[in-house]
């Protein structure tokens, strides 16, 4: 019985880690191809994250590697890393990741991003 | 009998955990939910900085939605260094918030507002004080406040856009460490590269 309680106890810790996180973007991909979009293709997210426009990146503010700090272009704020596995506490909130994708599509590239490329976005982010 | 106890402490693990569960669940909601609690007590501070303990009560009061939404990107100015009028000049236009978009949604918006207005610089006992230099028109910004340029007129340009270590005024915490807390107290003021400053 108590090994039983225990195996529980663990396995209601692991679902509350993992669950979560994953699914949370991999839900919000979901709600993107209900929206309209296509299967996520991350390669095209990468090319969208690179894609420069009037000087501006997503790179100016969040370094060239998703892995490392960045770094806010005007204010200098450190910002934390973009890719899922060092810093999963970003894809774990869907209001959130849309409240970044609206101030920040429209900073770099002078519009809202459509469903397809924040799919395509946030399928590039979490694999990485 | 021993069975039974065995039994209700499983029963008691069993409602733990599900306890735990559920804990798990909500704190995440928990965790962005509006603060407008005060903080703790005001310092007890020595006399020659009696001024700042008065007004502390609104200068220390942290607010994790201001915080993630606006200190995302800056540092989260206190709310007592600008007057109501001054902060709902920024607020009314997050869309274009120089030169950054910081919009945020109607809801988070009415909090913000309520978080900073409740403890604007309007609400500062030396507040006739810090405005009486100006010609009475509330500024947007914190560093065009008529008190602001008064305590910072004698520094170099050179020590603030001429160094890479601060970049503009706007960087309180570049050279007032505690400023995030509220404290501008003189003596605590370091420029980077430069030292200790003391007008």
């Amino acid at each position: 019985m108590k090994k039983f309680i225990t195996g529980v106890l663990a396995l209601m810790f692991w679902v509350n880690a993992e669950a979560g996180l994953t699914s949370t973007a991999e839900q919000l991909l979901q709600d993107y191809q209900q929206q309209g979009a296509t299967e996520a293709d991350s390669e095209s997210g990468k090319s969208i994250w690179y894609s420069t426009s009037e000087n501006r990146s997503c790179s100016s503010c969040h370094s060239n590697q998703l892995k490392d700090m960045g770094k806010h272009q005007k204010t200098g704020k450190p910002i934390k890393p973009m890719a899922l596995s060092i810093n999963k506490a970003r894809y774990q909130d869907s209001k959130k990741i849309e409240k970044w994708f609206l101030r920040n599509c429209k900073w770099t590239f002078g519009r809202e991003c459509n469903v397809q490329e924040k799919s395509d976005l946030l399928s590039w982010l979490i694999s990485q | 009998m021993k069975n039974n106890h065995s039994m209700w402490a499983g029963t008691g693990l069993l409602i733990a955990a599900l306890g735990v569960g559920i804990y798990g669940m909500s704190s995440s909601m928990a965790s962005s939910r509006y603060n407008s609690g005060y903080d703790s007590d005001e310092h007890e501070r020595d006399e020659h900085n009696r001024s700042y303990s008065i007004s502390s009560r609104f200068q220390n009061r942290v607010n994790p939605l201001y915080e993630e939404e606006c200190g995302s990107c800056h540092m989260a100015y206190p709310a007592s260094l600008l007057p109501p009028e001054g902060w709902l000049k920024n607020l009314d236009n997050l869309a274009e918030h120089y030169d950054e978009n910081a919009e945020v949604d109607v809801e988070t918006l009415a909090q913000l507002e309520s978080y900073l207005i409740d403890g604007s610089a309007s609400l500062r006992f030396d507040y006739r004080r810090w405005m009486r230099r100006g010609n009475g028109e509330i500024p947007a910004r914190i560093t065009e406040l008529p008190n602001f340029q008064h305590e910072h007129d004698e520094i170099p340009l050179k020590y603030v856009s001429g160094n890479d270590k601060v970049n503009s005024f706007s960087q309180c915490n570049a050279c007032h460490k505690s400023a995030q807390q509220g404290d501008f107290d003189e003596d605590n003021v370091v420029i980077p590269g430069v030292g200790r400053w003391d007008d």
